[in-house]
């Protein structure tokens, strides 16, 4: 499969810092509406592929495509408005807004087509900014009696669902989550994945970064392991873990 | 209660306020310090809503003034052209040095703010010499016209306009609070990344708000213009850049009323200190230590539990018990 039939795909990404290698020559491709996962140890490089994609970060070498064209150049903001959407290992939010607030900011831009304009930010209530979607999700992420408060307050695990909120109340074409369920109960987690399962799943393309690897197993239907800057394994859930590589590189830190 | 009193109910009280002080005070004192309010107003949406600061806000104020000024001493005379004069000046000056600044951060936009107050002193007083007549500054009082209506060679019409103008600049401060753009601006304030990464045009939210709040000093600048009718380099000497920092932070950064009720202590305070005191300035240093100890929104703060108690005092009814 060539770059042109994938979503989203990476070709030879190389990046260094200084004598650290986070992406080596990576190749990967996304397709439409997979869910895909991506672990590997601490340090890998999983992060820095997300900023590659995202644009926080260029490449030294390589290039990243998207619908067949080249965007390897393209500003951060650029490429959202492309529909490319990500969360944070640490969950970003507007602390200084409240939770509605940060939905609605989120919102706001899908609603002006990705571009919002000055004129139109400006001319437009904030409050006059609803959808049911908006009520939806806050209900659904259990947000009823914080909707009011900063989102400063609030805990690890509810800023990282309100995160998640701001990022598919857009309809992005694809999704990137980085460690979605890092710090959250059991409860939470399941919840996300429920969430993620009737939300998203079919109207997008999902890439998760995990730890918890088994809450990947129901959840994907593509997994890969990168260690060291290189994608070592890639696969089924089954397939990746099993692979002779990534049980060198990768399960040998853990069994140890 | 109708809506629009709800709404609009508390300004209306505010400004009152000011225009009753403005029968019990002396017309000098209220008229600097309602102008003075409009120049904390645009300092204070910069720091409180987009968290940018500037120690270089006299070049503002003063670019305003010198439009106007140059204006009425070279070109025409009435006072009101004067005043857009000064506003259209102030706008493009904004417009041009937002461009460039805003692409610094922190610490840095605050700085290059300060030189450019020095490099604007430098200019007015020296390399335009044969426009701004250096230290002498412009005179123009005498030229100005009279106008059929609130005729501005009479300070009690200049107090009007002024208070006029500040209402204005506080009910936009107000719509924008609570329009999505407002949102954003605190958005950058909070976390800029995060706002590119939803696919905001951070810099043109941040440009805009540059240019509302610094065509707004430039408006105040004006008004100073036209009231004193003259101006001089001295009112952007850099040793008065930090008196609106002081007055902004008095009353609370970001907060509606704290500008006003910053601006006319801080007028206040300078009137009865500097002429006690001789070293005025000390003063200002002091003040602004213990303003730095306590938080952004300033003596709100502590003023509003004081308020709130008051205002339960005198308006307690029996019955109605409020449950937290
Ligand atoms: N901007 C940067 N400057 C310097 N080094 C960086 C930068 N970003 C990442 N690195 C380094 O690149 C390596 C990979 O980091 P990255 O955050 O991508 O790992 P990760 O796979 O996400 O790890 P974790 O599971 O701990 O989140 C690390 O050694 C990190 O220190
Ligand atoms: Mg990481």
């Amino acid at each position: 499969m060539s770059s042109e039939e994938a979503l989203l795909g990476v070709e030879n990404l190389t990046k260094r810092f200084g004598a650290v290698c986070p992406a080596n020559g990576v190749n990967y491709k996304l397709r439409e509406n997979q869910v895909a996962g991506i672990i590997g140890p601490n340090g890998a490089g999983k992060t820095t592929f997300f900023n590659l994609v995202t644009g926080l970060c260029i490449p030294d070498s390589g290039n990243v495509f998207f619908q067949g064209g080249d965007i390897t150049r393209l500003s951060p903001q650029k490429r959202v408005q492309l529909g490319i959407r990500r969360t944070f290992q640490l969950a970003s939010v507007f602390d200084n807004l409240c939770v509605v607030d940060n939905i609605r900011v989120a919102y706001y831009q899908k609603q002006r087509a990705g571009r919002p304009s000055l004129g139109g930010m400006f001319l437009t209530e904030l409050v006059g900014v609803h959808s049911e979607t908006i009520d939806e999700l806050t209900e659904g992420m259990g947000f009823a009696n914080v909707a009011h408060t900063e989102a400063g307050g609030l805990s690890l695990g509810n800023k990282r669902k309100l995160e998640l909120a701001m990022a598919i109340i857009a309809e992005p074409k694809v999704l990137l989550l980085d460690e979605p369920f890092a710090g959250l109960s059991e409860m939470e987690i399941s919840q996300i994945v429920e969430m993620l399962k009737n939300r998203c799943a079919g109207k997008m393309s999902i890439l998760i970064i995990e730890h918890k690897i088994t809450w990947l197993k129901d959840l994907v239907d593509r997994l890969s392991v990168l260690v060291n800057g290189e994608l070592v394994a890639d696969g089924t859930y089954q397939e990746a873990l099993e692979s002779p590589q990534a049980r060198k590189s990768y399960w040998k830190l853990i069994e140890e | 209660m109708p809506r629009w009193l709800k709404r609009y109910g508390d300004i209306l009280l505010v400004f009152g306020a000011v225009g009753l002080l403005r029968l019990a005070l002396p017309v000098p004192f209220v008229i600097h310090a309602v102008i003075f309010a409009i120049y904390t107003m645009a300092f204070s949406f910069l720091i409180g809503r987009l968290g940018l600061v500037s120690f270089g806000q006299p070049v503002y104020l003063s670019i305003g003034a010198y439009g106007t000024g140059i204006y009425l001493a070279r070109f025409g005379t009435n006072p009101y052209a004067g005043l857009f004069v000064g506003v259209v000046v102030g706008i493009l000056f904004s417009l041009l040095i937002g461009s460039l600044l805003l692409r610094l951060t922190g610490d840095y936009f605050a700085l290059a703010n300060l030189a450019l107050c020095a490099v604007g002193f430098f200019f007015f007083q020296k390399a335009l010499v044969s426009v701004t007549n250096g230290d002498t500054g412009l005179w123009y009082l005498a030229r100005m016209s009279s106008t059929p209506i609130l005729n501005l060679r009479q300070p009690n019409n200049v107090f009007v306009l002024a208070l006029i103008l500040a209402v204005l600049v506080w009910l936009l401060m107000k719509y924008i609070d609570s329009s999505v753009y407002g949102a954003a601006c605190l958005a950058v304030k909070g976390n800029e990344t995060k706002l590119q990464l939803l696919g905001y045009d951070t810099f043109g939210v941040k440009w805009l708000a540059f240019v509302l709040a610094n065509a707004t000093a430039a408006l105040a600048g004006a008004l100073y213009a036209i009231y004193f009718g003259f101006v001089s380099p001295a009112s952007m000497e850099l040793v008065r850049a930090p008196e609106v920092i002081v007055a902004a932070l008095l009353g609370g950064a970001g907060t509606l009323y704290g500008p006003l009720l910053g601006a006319f202590l801080y007028i206040a305070m300078q009137d009865l200190v500097s002429t006690h005191v001789l070293y005025w300035e000390l003063f200002v240093g002091i003040m602004v230590v213990l303003i730095m100890m306590g938080d952004e929104k300033g003596i709100t703060t502590w003023l509003k539990p004081i308020f709130r108690s008051g205002w339960q005092l005198v308006s307690r009814r029996p019955k109605i018990t409020r449950t937290p």
